[in-house]
């Protein structure tokens, strides 16, 4: 058995990926996801079995995010988020995937309809109404990679988004992340 | 002439263009068929208020749910379909509510600050549907002790209130609790009716503390709604008819939850077994309609007779629906909406 931190010779958009996928908890919220990941570092471990050699690659890589998502039965339910962060993901000889995604940066904007805002005795219109959060968040998911295809990479996430200051406390926003990872680079 | 025939249809263009503004505009000055979405952004909170129903006279059913904690659609069925038909009717998400966000440390959330977005919402609505709007009060459960502090703060933007089933003495409502529990399970037990639930509320009633006790309270009320099933089971209320389907869609259901638990966290403590207002009843001296359910075991019809005594209005009456419990607008439905409809046409 062997392990080995892969030779730093590949370029910014060989190590960059990009993904684009469904994101909401598929009752109340639902849209879009886009983000693109930086491959970090990257450990290979190599094992000779009788079946032959099996591999396995774990990787740090930085990652960030931008989604939008809203409920189609209200207006009072929409925002997007954009966040930051690290993954540790594990590769198999197979291509399976598991991650934990950790974005101690994160911000989310909720829009709101019609709004007015009474202070004393005054009311006025709101101009582009909503509310910011500080919305940290977390993510554990599978997937799998195939090196042969454009698109190389499916995944699918859990994810927990807490906003805070939201109300007297935070609130945590659930969602699931099911999408594709692709590199520009490959043809 | 190619030219002319050119500019002649920019003209047409820029005609269809008003026209179709111009009714655009009308469409939103229709009143009698209001289906609009709002917040009101009070003291860091955002708060929306659903605003449904015949607004052509300018007059608004404001409907403060209960909990706290709970949604302000959750009223919209058969029962408000019928008074959306007489007035607009206003469904509020109070602080901390359904899908009401903010920010605010927890001194920002108090029964004080939500009688006063109250009198928020009315300065909103007046802004927004002309200053000649004209307003009710209608409070359910918890609903109904709010509705007691925003007319106790400031009566005279409401030409009346209809308390359903809401308490305006929390204090008081522990030993409202163990009497009502009493009586009822007794009048059960007498009458063959699930004798052996009523016997375990016989043996709750002995269990807990005398006096109020927090968790006690927790207990009874839990045990009330579990009557409440009991009683409608032996058919003594009737089924709830009308609740709308599209509701859970509407409304975040974890959300939902976890402020239900946050509000209620941060308000009960001030409010049960401390909170009131019985004693200033005598101030409010709008005309009042008070609805109950007979079987109501969360807040026990006694309270009904206690508010009516005391509060100050000269124009006053009670109404108890017979195979009611704490929601008379599910399971009296058609009654109930008439009895509010009357009350509206009279006194608008």
């Amino acid at each position: 058995m062997h392990a080995q931190d892969q030779a730093d010779t590949s370029s910014f958009l060989d190590r960059t990926e990009f993904k684009v996928g469904y994101t909401g908890n598929l009752v109340w919220n639902n849209g879009l996801s886009l983000g693109g990941e930086y491959r970090w570092k990257e450990t290979v471990k190599t094992k000779e079995k009788k079946r032959g050699q099996k591999t396995v690659t774990h990787q740090l890589i930085w990652n960030g995010n931008l989604g939008f998502t809203t409920n189609f039965s209200t207006k009072t339910d929409a925002g997007a988020f954009t966040n930051c962060g690290l993954t540790w993901r594990r590769t198999n000889t197979k291509g399976r995937q598991w991650s934990v995604e950790v974005n101690p940066l994160g911000y989310y904007r909720s829009f709101l309809p019609e709004t007015y805002e009474v202070k004393g005795g005054d009311v006025s219109k709101v101009f582009l109404p909503g509310r910011s959060y500080y919305a940290p968040s977390l993510s554990i998911g599978f997937g799998k990679y195939r090196q042969e295809k454009k698109l190389t990479t499916w995944y699918f996430n859990a994810n927990v988004m807490l906003l805070t200051a939201y109300n007297a406390g935070a609130l945590p926003l659930f969602s699931l992340q099911y999408g594709y990872r692709f590199n520009l680079k490959k043809k | 002439m190619t030219q002319a025939i050119g500019y002649a249809k920019w003209k047409m263009a820029l005609i269809a263009l008003v026209v179709f503004c111009l009714s655009s505009c009308s469409e939103e000055d229709d009143l009698s068929d209001l289906s609009d979405t709002i917040i009101v952004r009070h003291m860091d909170a955002d708060m929306p208020a659903y605003i449904f129903g015949n607004g052509a006279e300018k007059v608004f059913l404001i409907t403060l749910h209960g909990g706290p904690g709970g949604m302000g659609l959750s009223f919209r069925g058969t029962a408000f379909n019928s008074i959306e038909n007489t007035c607009a009717v206003v469904y509020f998400d109070q602080r901390g509510s359904g899908m009401a966000q903010g920010s605010y440390d927890e001194d920002g959330i108090s029964i004080d600050i939500m009688a006063q977005d109250v009198l928020a919402l009315v300065k909103v609505l007046r802004l927004k549907y002309g200053s000649e709007s004209r307003f009710f009060l209608l409070g359910h459960s918890w609903g109904g002790t709010l509705a007691t502090a925003t007319l106790l703060k400031d009566q005279r933007d409401f030409l009346g209130w209809i308390q359903v089933d809401g308490t305006h003495s929390p204090r008081d409502l522990y030993a409202k609790y163990l009497s009502n529990f009493e009586r009822v399970a007794a009048e059960q037990i007498s009458t063959g009716n699930s004798i052996p639930f009523w016997e375990s509320v016989n043996e709750l009633v002995e269990e807990v503390d005398p006096e109020f006790n927090r968790d006690d309270i927790s207990r009874l009320n839990s045990k009330a709604f579990d009557a409440e099933q009991e009683l409608s089971g032996d058919d003594l209320i009737n089924s709830p008819s009308g609740g709308r389907d599209d509701l859970v869609f509407q409304y975040n259901l974890l959300t939902f939850y976890w402020n239900l638990l946050n509000t209620q966290s941060l308000l009960d403590p001030d409010i049960q077994g401390i909170l009131s207002y019985t004693d200033r009843l005598s101030e409010i001296t709008l005309p009042t309609l008070i609805l109950w359910g007979e079987y109501d075991m969360v807040v026990p019809v006694a309270i009904a007779k206690e508010a009516y005594d005391n509060i100050g209005s000269s124009e006053k009456r009670v109404v108890i629906f017979e195979k009611s419990g704490h929601s008379p607008m599910g399971s009296a439905a058609d009654q109930f909406a008439a009895e509010v409809n009357l009350f509206i046409d009279q006194n608008k």
